[in-house]
């Protein structure tokens, strides 16, 4: 599979966000980007998407610390979207935190689809391309 | 031949005969009529028959007169009362005499005294009455039976009955007391044999009657021409008989079976006897038994021989009844333990002549209570010396016996334990749960229960023990009284408590830790990825205004990793910095102070503040710490106030026990608690839509009050408000 046609960035962090758009860019990864600085931002944003008929995302790339609603209970409240698009939609979490503790807690979410240890590299979003033409 | 030529004279007759002219005045008598009615040397001759014969009662003179016109003898029983006032009966045989010429000369009177027949016939009479004794007579050619009154009686016929044989058998009862009688009647009729036996009958009126029987037959060449004999009802005595045999069987049966010897002893003649029980009690063959004193003496265990000899003569002296146990010893070796008692027999004199008593095997008792003595010593033995502290306690929970260790426990003296009740020390909270079990134990549903309870130290301080409870029971089964075996863990508790305190100290500064951890892997992570990110898009970049840009970046990034930095060390100070400084201070002046310091932005956000705290309130914290977490409260009420109502704030501070309870409650947006509570005073976890929050204010505030051994607890619903509830020592 190739180049995808939108993708979303859920992130608070500027610099991120920015290392992450210049690394799509660089790659050609989709045409649209889609930014959110917290979860809230991320779910009404979503499901305005929903409600006008618009395509979700392919790919979701999610950062867990945010304030407001943070990465996990946006896991829990996109389930909720009412739209079988959801399924075709694939959340990767995007974080800074070696923390174990929450790589292991990401494995109860089978939602998502991996891991991706903060700062993403134009290599990872390929390797995202490559896993994504098993679908 | 030669005939009697003489007339004998009836002077010279030898009964007591007179002759009388027909106006009764004697002729002459008899000498023994002369004796009988008149001193021999008085003229009888001419004096009237009723001067002679004295109180002749006016019937017998009747009789006399009348007697001219019979022809026959007139024989006549008369009573007649001596003038001495005594009683005699004659017998008066009376006959006309003729002359030659056929014309009545007079009377001829012959006298026989039958007072003693008569005497001996009433007694019979008598005699018959009172033994229900009646009489009966067969007469085996006519057959006919005579049956005497009292026989009458018996069989409950009229007086006017005529019995005969075939009806007199009938009146037996049927079945084997008539097939006996019909047997006996037939042996005595042919073979001449008398009976006596005793057989029921069933009388006129049908009851059924023991009777004795005697019937003797009366041979007249060869031939039974009579049979008679004696009827006598012997029922009472014959049902007494035969309860007394039932009594008796009874008795022996009982004795039999319940192996109790019996055993009499005659002093004078050295005569032991034994009923049957006592060969098989004592071990001793009957062949071999030499039945006397001796005989028993050989079978007493020789170490109870002197004590029972000394017993049995005590016995026969008077002194004490012979009621006691001793040991014997079976030709086997076998010890058996026998339980004796005895009465003593004494003749007209007062001497004793026999003993009669009973003996019974008591072994199994013996043994029992050997082994009760031995399991009740052992229980006092382990009751007083045990480790464990032991109770018996009564049904209503006093205590009836402790043991030294259970004092030592709870720290009274045995004397001042015994005067209360458990209930009394036992902790109010723990009585419930004790008082249910114990029910439980009296309803019998449970034969013990174990409980963790406390009591109380004579010293007011709390004993922690595990208690075990067991009914005792008497010998009907109901429950006497219960065993307590208590356990001090005390120690253990305490120990435990000590290891639970240190345990949520471990917890909560690993807890701590892992914060901290987190915090470091990935606040400070995210801004060094960033900065290295960041260095390498420098390098590559070519344009310069991209290039500039980076920079710009650069340098955010490093400022924020310089004030995370800065935050980690805050709160690590806060932690260590506390060590030591803790001082007594007055929370009233603290939040008064907070209060006046940002008067300014109360008074601009109009927010109406109450505070209620007593000046006497103090606590043990640092000063700055309290300024800084109440600041840091004050400020958040104002930033997160509801826009559609007067802010307002509310502070309390109640004492309870060590600590200072300081409520903190505002009518804010308050904070979904379900969702966000878990992080609340986590390091840079924000939930509101506010520009100011940075997620620092709560995460300094906890480690502050931590720091001073305190606790912040928060209770909140959504655009109703907050409460902060601050725990801290009271100084």
């Amino acid at each position: 599979m190739g180049k995808i046609e939108s993708s979303c960035i859920i992130d608070d962090d500027p610099i991120a966000i920015y290392g992450i758009k210049r690394s799509m860019k660089e790659i050609d990864f989709c045409n649209t980007i889609v930014v959110y600085k917290n979860g809230q931002d991320a779910i009404d944003g979503l499901n305005n998407m929903v409600a006008e008929g618009i395509a979700l995302p392919s790919i979701i790339l999610l950062d867990l610390n945010m304030p407001i609603m943070d990465g996990w209970e946006f896991l829990d409240d996109f389930i909720k979207i009412p739209n079988n698009n959801t399924k075709k939609v694939t959340i990767y979490i995007i974080s800074s935190s070696i923390d174990p503790r929450d790589v292991i807690k990401v494995q109860d979410y089978s939602l998502v689809s991996n891991y991706i240890l903060k700062p993403i590299k134009s290599a990872d979003l390929l390797k995202l391309l490559s896993d994504g033409s098993n679908y | 031949m030669n005939t009697l030529t003489r007339t004998i004279t009836i002077e010279e007759a030898p009964i007591a005969i007179a002759t009388l002219d027909t106006n009764l005045c004697f002729i002459n008598c008899s000498t023994p009529w002369q004796q009988e009615f008149i001193s021999p040397d008085k003229e009888i001759y001419g004096k009237s028959f009723f001067d002679v014969v004295p109180s002749s009662p006016p019937v017998f003179r009747k009789i006399l007169e009348n007697s001219f016109s019979i022809d026959d003898n007139i024989i006549e029983e008369q009573k007649h009362i001596m003038p001495d006032g005594s009683i005699k009966w004659y017998q008066w045989c009376i006959k006309t005499w003729k002359d030659v010429d056929g014309t009545i000369g007079g009377l001829i009177i012959t006298c026989t005294n039958i007072t003693k027949i008569k005497r001996a016939k009433d007694l019979l009479i008598a005699a018959e009455n009172v033994a229900k004794m009646g009489g009966w007579d067969l007469d085996m050619i006519t057959n006919t039976i005579h049956w005497s009154r009292i026989t009458k009686e018996i069989h409950e016929v009229p007086l006017d009955y005529k019995p005969c044989l075939k009806t007199g058998i009938n009146f037996y009862k049927e079945g084997e007391h008539r097939e006996k009688i019909t047997e006996l009647i037939q042996k005595a009729i042919t073979n001449g044999e008398e009976w006596d036996t005793e057989l029921q009958i069933v009388t006129a009126k049908g009851k059924e009657l023991w009777v004795r029987a005697k019937g003797m037959p009366e041979f007249v060449n060869g031939k039974c021409v009579r049979l008679y004999g004696i009827f006598q009802d012997i029922d009472k005595e014959k049902k007494a008989e035969i309860k007394n045999t039932q009594i008796k069987e009874r008795l022996d049966l009982a004795t039999e079976v319940a192996n109790i010897g019996i055993w009499e002893y005659n002093l004078h003649k050295d005569e032991l006897e034994w009923n049957d029980e006592m060969f098989p009690l004592f071990g001793v063959k009957r062949k071999d038994f030499k039945g006397n004193f001796g005989s028993w003496k050989a079978t007493v265990h020789p170490d109870d021989l002197e004590r029972c000899l000394k017993e049995f003569d005590m016995a026969v002296s008077g002194i004490k009844d012979f009621k006691t146990e001793f040991r014997i010893v079976h030709p086997d070796g076998t010890i058996k333990h026998i339980k004796a008692n005895a009465g003593i027999f004494k003749d007209d004199e007062g001497k004793i002549i026999k003993m009669v008593g009973t003996n019974w095997d008591i072994t199994e008792v013996v043994n029992t209570q050997l082994k009760l003595n031995k399991s009740e010593e052992s229980f006092k033995g382990s009751f007083k010396s045990s480790a464990v502290g032991m109770a018996l306690v009564a049904k209503d929970g006093s205590w009836l016996d402790v043991n030294d260790t259970l004092c030592l426990s709870l720290g009274y003296s045995r004397k001042e334990l015994l005067q209360l009740s458990f209930q009394d020390i036992t902790h109010p909270q723990d009585l419930e749960k004790d008082l249910s079990q114990l029910q439980m134990l009296l309803d019998g549903k449970v034969n013990s229960y174990q409980l963790e309870k406390r009591y109380f130290h004579k010293k007011g301080t709390i004993v922690y023990v595990v208690l075990t409870v067991t009914a005792v029971k008497d010998i009907e089964g109901n429950i006497s009284h219960f065993i307590s075996q208590v356990v001090d863990i005390t120690a253990k508790i305490e120990a435990q408590k000590k290891s639970e305190e240190f345990l949520e100290l471990t917890k909560s500064q690993n807890n701590s830790l892992l914060n901290f951890a987190h915090i470091v892997s990935h606040n400070l992570r995210s801004h060094s990825s960033n900065l290295s990110m960041l260095s390498n898009y420098l390098i590559e970049e070519q344009g310069e205004s991209e290039k500039r840009e980076i920079e710009a970046m650069i340098v955010n990034a490093s400022e924020s990793l310089n004030e995370t930095v800065a935050h980690l060390n805050e709160v690590v100070q806060i932690s260590t910095e506390a060590e030591g400084q803790l001082q007594a201070v007055c929370l009233n002046e603290i939040v008064k102070n907070v209060e006046k310091n940002i008067s300014a932005l109360l008074q601009q956000k109009k927010v109406e503040c109450q505070i209620s705290i007593d000046q006497s309130i103090k606590v043990k914290g640092i000063h700055a710490y309290l300024d800084s977490v109440l600041l840091n409260l004050f400020t958040n009420s104002v930033k997160y106030s509801s826009p559609n109502r007067i802010p307002k704030i509310s502070i309390q501070a109640t004492k309870s026990g060590n600590f200072i309870i300081l409520n903190f409650r505002d009518n804010g947006l308050g904070i979904n608690l379900e969702r966000h509570g878990k992080k609340l005073f986590g390091m840079y976890k924000t939930f509101h839509q506010h520009e100011d929050s940075k997620g620092i204010g709560l995460f300094i505030t906890k480690n502050q009050i931590e720091a001073m051994n305190g606790k912040i607890e928060v209770e909140s619903a959504v655009d109703k408000g907050t409460l902060f509830k601050i725990t801290l020592v009271a100084a």
